[in-house]
């Protein structure tokens, strides 16, 4: 038995998640930015579990300010080696870096895996439904795109910090070891408004396609059409817009941190260390220059990929 | 003729001592090659430029209660006895002549003078003090500093509204020249507390032409509607923009008054404020980023300068909440903080590792060496406090108003805490200085950062603090031996005796630990050349009326 997609003549049968893949790795530039990406992901999550990389909060203030590739012995009498060299406390930049990392990509990508799952289901809802409650649906998210997205954040977070000894909160507290988790939450449920428009636009085409009606004729109920017909078809333009979130969600949280709902010093985001660095340029660049490169290098790596996709995902670009 | 802000020769960062040095001869010196900085033109006009940390609350001496609002304060109105321009232990006539004492200090007459005119005109009168006394102490006011008059008798009554008659407060006006003070006990010291902004006149008819006596925010503090007494009157006043006094020309003393007028310009970050008086806008900052100092230090002719400051860094623990209700946990939290290394590498202004919470004064008081760096007393004191390791201390937070410097030594201090404690769990946490201040004030912290600065130059503007109840104690810290030496204090007039006295108080606080002193401040700020008369102050009060401007790159020998 044949599925509605194998192809019936005798040319074998290609799905689009390989041609897609066949087109990306034609486009050298995405293909390296995912190169790229991986390695930062990989130095950031396991570089720091070698031994030898020191603790990104030990202060050493004797150490300030010192240049990259310094090592110096601390009045404890601690040898210390500095990669990227040290800030105002003499903490070593290198593995702020990396910790910070650590940080900004967990709430880039979880934040957009929250407004993705909310962005996704409610625009697919909407589209698929239709009528008057597709209308009411979409008004609310007019109305909450209307709304001042930092005020909102502080009320979120507020709510929840005052809600500290409540057991999912408490158990949230101690999986993360932080109140690190409401980032991801408040940032994620205001950045799925673009995510739904988009889906419902792409669902509100799908419906009136045969496939669809075949489906509906076959009597699936209307959850399995939903989610196993129409939104597997909008995957394309979703994975392009969440490789664009991840940047835009990692840009919040530094903003976020920057007025003091982020991450919590000692602790460190890039946005934090850039911060941070900014204000001791002058004495220091250092401080500046490396988080900035490799924040901005993550940025737009992941922007050129998000590109990348777009194009290898599109259905009508040509298949040579 | 229009004229840029700014002259920017430099691009706005450097990279070494060498390009900053440049940037400043080519601002401070050679002026003649371009257009002129803003702070030649003011030098020239004789206005001075001053960084005033934030924008004030209010222009209202009742009000206020920060060290930059008080700033703008001194130059609008004069007290009964002013600030010296070289020592503020030395008293200067203001709008009383003379004053006498009993033989015990404990009843005070101020002679008022002849001549002294409000910005209107009108006579500042023995009344008009009477009638500010009442308005700070009324209970409706709110002032924040009400209680630096509790030295006159029955205020705390009147203050808390245990009393209701005012006649029966310490103050009386013997005609319209003459004001009575009698005093809860003897204080020799009392004309150097009536120099503080809480002492201040208000002018009666412009308070009750826009309301009535304890109507806080009234309209009388806006331009055209203040009324002042000082060498200065308001003239204009922009939020977040500036606040412009200029000379009053009913001042009784006019003709001794040198500027012209001052701006007051609120510049909050320390980093916006260097590169303001780098560029010619000011002519004196209100701070320092830490991070020039060094730089700054190092060039020839430095505007920076650094100078004791009769203030205390500390820290406030909770005593009513776990796990800083403990006194053997706070002691072993004081111990394991090695002063020297902050003051050395995080605040870097040459401030004293102090070693209780009164900064010591020359020839005056000198507070006990109580406090040291001493991790192996600090974890015998863990112990005690029933922590076999700092792993099982349960978490608490420093709660820090939003600022560089305060972020670096509560890390800083975080760090030590968790090497010679092995304190894992400890958070900090910033606000905004307003939430910041209410946190505070409402005991919804464990630890929080603190500054004392003195309000006239005398142990007692410290220690008085955390007697029980004071507005200021903000730890829920109470002592009645503490209490006790403080009441005995008050009633010697010998001063070796009270300062005896007020040191065995100190070391009741000291062991109670509700506070962690860190560091006795030093004053660390820019000061363009241009500006003359300007001395060294430990309670940085300095009376504008005597600073000059004379430009310096002309010819002006420094």
């Amino acid at each position: 038995m044949s599925t509605p997609y194998s192809s019936s003549s005798g040319e074998k049968g290609s799905s689009l998640g390989r041609d897609a893949w066949l087109r990306l790795k034609k486009n050298r530039l995405a293909l390296a930015s995912l190169g790229f990406i991986v390695l930062v992901i990989v130095a950031c999550f396991l570089v720091p579990l070698l031994p030898g990389i020191p603790d990104p909060n030990a202060t050493h203030p004797d150490l300030q300010f010192l240049g990259a590739g310094s090592s110096a012995r601390s009045m404890e009498g601690r040898d210390v080696f500095y990669l990227f060299g040290s800030d105002q406390l003499g903490r070593d930049i290198f593995s702020r870096v990396l910790y910070g990392g650590r940080v900004s990509l967990t709430v880039g990508f979880l934040a957009t895996f929250v407004s993705l799952t909310i962005g996704v289901v409610y625009g697919a809802f909407s589209g698929y439904v239709g009528g008057r409650t597709d209308v009411v649906m979409m008004r609310v998210v007019d109305i909450l795109y209307a709304l001042p997205f930092i005020v909102i954040v502080i009320i979120l977070s507020t709510y929840v910090s005052a809600m500290e000894d409540w057991k999912p909160v408490k158990f949230l507290n101690e999986l993360f070891g932080s109140s690190l988790w409401l980032l991801f939450v408040c940032i994620g449920a205001v950045e799925w408004l673009t995510m739904s428009r988009i889906v419902r636009g792409q669902v509100l085409s799908l419906k009136r396609q045969e496939f669809i009606d075949a489906a509906r004729s076959l009597g699936l109920s209307q959850t399995r059409i939903l989610f196993r017909h129409l939104i597997p078809n909008t995957l394309g333009p979703v994975i392009v817009y969440t490789t664009l979130t991840v940047p835009a969600v990692m840009r919040l949280e530094a903003i976020l941190s920057f007025l003091g709902l982020g991450v919590q010093p000692p602790d460190a985001s890039w946005g934090s260390l850039i911060k941070e660095g900014a204000d001791l340029m002058a004495s220091d660049p250092g401080l500046l220059v490396y988080p900035a490169i490799i924040f901005g290098a993550t940025l737009f790596s992941l922007n050129f990929l998000g590109d990348g996709l777009r194009d290898a995902l599109d259905p009508k670009s040509s298949k040579d | 003729m229009p004229r840029p802000l700014q002259d920017q020769t430099l691009p706005g960062w450097f990279s070494n001592p060498v390009r900053l040095a440049v940037g400043l001869v080519l601002a401070l010196h050679l002026s003649s090659c371009r257009e002129e900085t803003r702070v030649e033109r003011a030098t020239r006009e004789k206005i001075l430029l001053l960084g005033n940390g934030a924008e004030p609350k209010a222009l209202d001496p009742h009000l206020v209660s920060s060290v930059g609002d008080s700033n703008i304060l001194r130059a609008l109105f004069e007290g009964l006895v002013t600030y010296h321009p070289e020592n503020d232990s030395l008293n200067e006539p203001g709008v009383a002549e003379r004053w006498e004492s009993n033989a015990d200090f404990s009843e005070w007459r101020f002679y008022l003078r002849d001549d002294a005119r409000w910005s209107n005109g009108d006579p500042v009168t023995a009344q008009d003090f009477v009638y500010s006394y009442q308005r700070i102490l009324h209970p409706e006011m709110g002032s924040p500093y009400a209680s630096m008059l509790y030295f006159l008798k029955n205020a705390e009554a009147f203050n808390r509204g245990d009393l209701k008659d005012f006649a029966e407060v310490g103050v009386k006006a013997e005609g319209e020249r003459v004001l009575v003070c009698t005093l809860v006990g003897p204080a020799p010291f009392f004309p150097d507390v009536v120099k503080h902004t809480s002492w201040l006149p208000v002018h009666r008819g412009t308070i009750e032409k826009f309301g009535k006596m304890t109507d806080p925010y009234t309209p009388w503090q806006k331009p055209g509607n203040h009324v002042s007494n000082g060498a200065f009157m308001l003239t204009d006043w922009r939020i977040n923009a500036h606040v412009k006094v200029r000379k009053n020309p009913h001042y009784w003393d006019a003709a001794n008054v040198k500027p012209n007028g001052i701006d007051f310009l609120p510049l909050e970050s320390p980093f916006t404020e260097e590169k303001a008086f780098r560029n010619g806008l000011i002519h004196l900052s209100y701070s320092m980023p830490e991070s020039l100092i060094g730089e700054y230090k190092a060039l020839p002719d430095s505007p920076l300068h650094i100078e004791t400051y009769a203030g205390s860094y500390f820290y406030r623990c909770n005593v009513t909440k776990k796990p800083t209700d403990n006194a053997d946990f706070r002691r072993a939290l004081a111990y394991a903080i090695d002063r020297e290394v902050i003051v050395k590498y995080v605040t870097l202004g040459g401030q004293t590792p102090a070693t209780a919470f009164t900064p010591p004064s020359e020839g005056g008081y000198q507070p006990p060496k109580v406090i040291s760096f001493d991790p192996a007393k600090a974890r015998e004191y863990l112990r005690k406090a029933g922590y076999a390791s700092g792993a099982e201390v349960p978490e608490f937070t420093i709660l820090i108003n939003t600022l560089e410097s305060h972020r670096n030594i509560a890390m800083a201090i975080q760090d030590m805490w968790k090497k010679n404690l092995g304190i894992e769990k400890v958070k900090i946490e910033n606000q905004e200085w307003k939430v910041f201040q209410q946190t505070t004030q409402d005991l919804n912290y464990d630890v929080s950062r603190a500054g004392w600065i003195g309000d006239y130059v005398d142990p007692n503007t410290f220690l008085g603090i955390w007697v029980t109840g004071d507005s200021n104690n903000y730890t829920g810290w109470s002592n009645p031996d503490y209490d006790r030496l403080m009441r005995e204090s008050s009633h010697l007039s010998d001063p070796a005796a009270r300062y005896a006295k007020l040191a065995e108080a100190e070391t009741v606080l000291m062991d109670g630990m509700p506070i962690l002193p860190l560091y006795w401040y030093t004053r660390v700020y820019l000061l363009h050349p241009d500006v003359r008369n300007w001395h060294p102050l430990l309670l940085d009060n300095h009376p504008y009326k005597h600073i000059d401007l004379i430009p310096s790159g002309e010819g002006g020998s420094l």
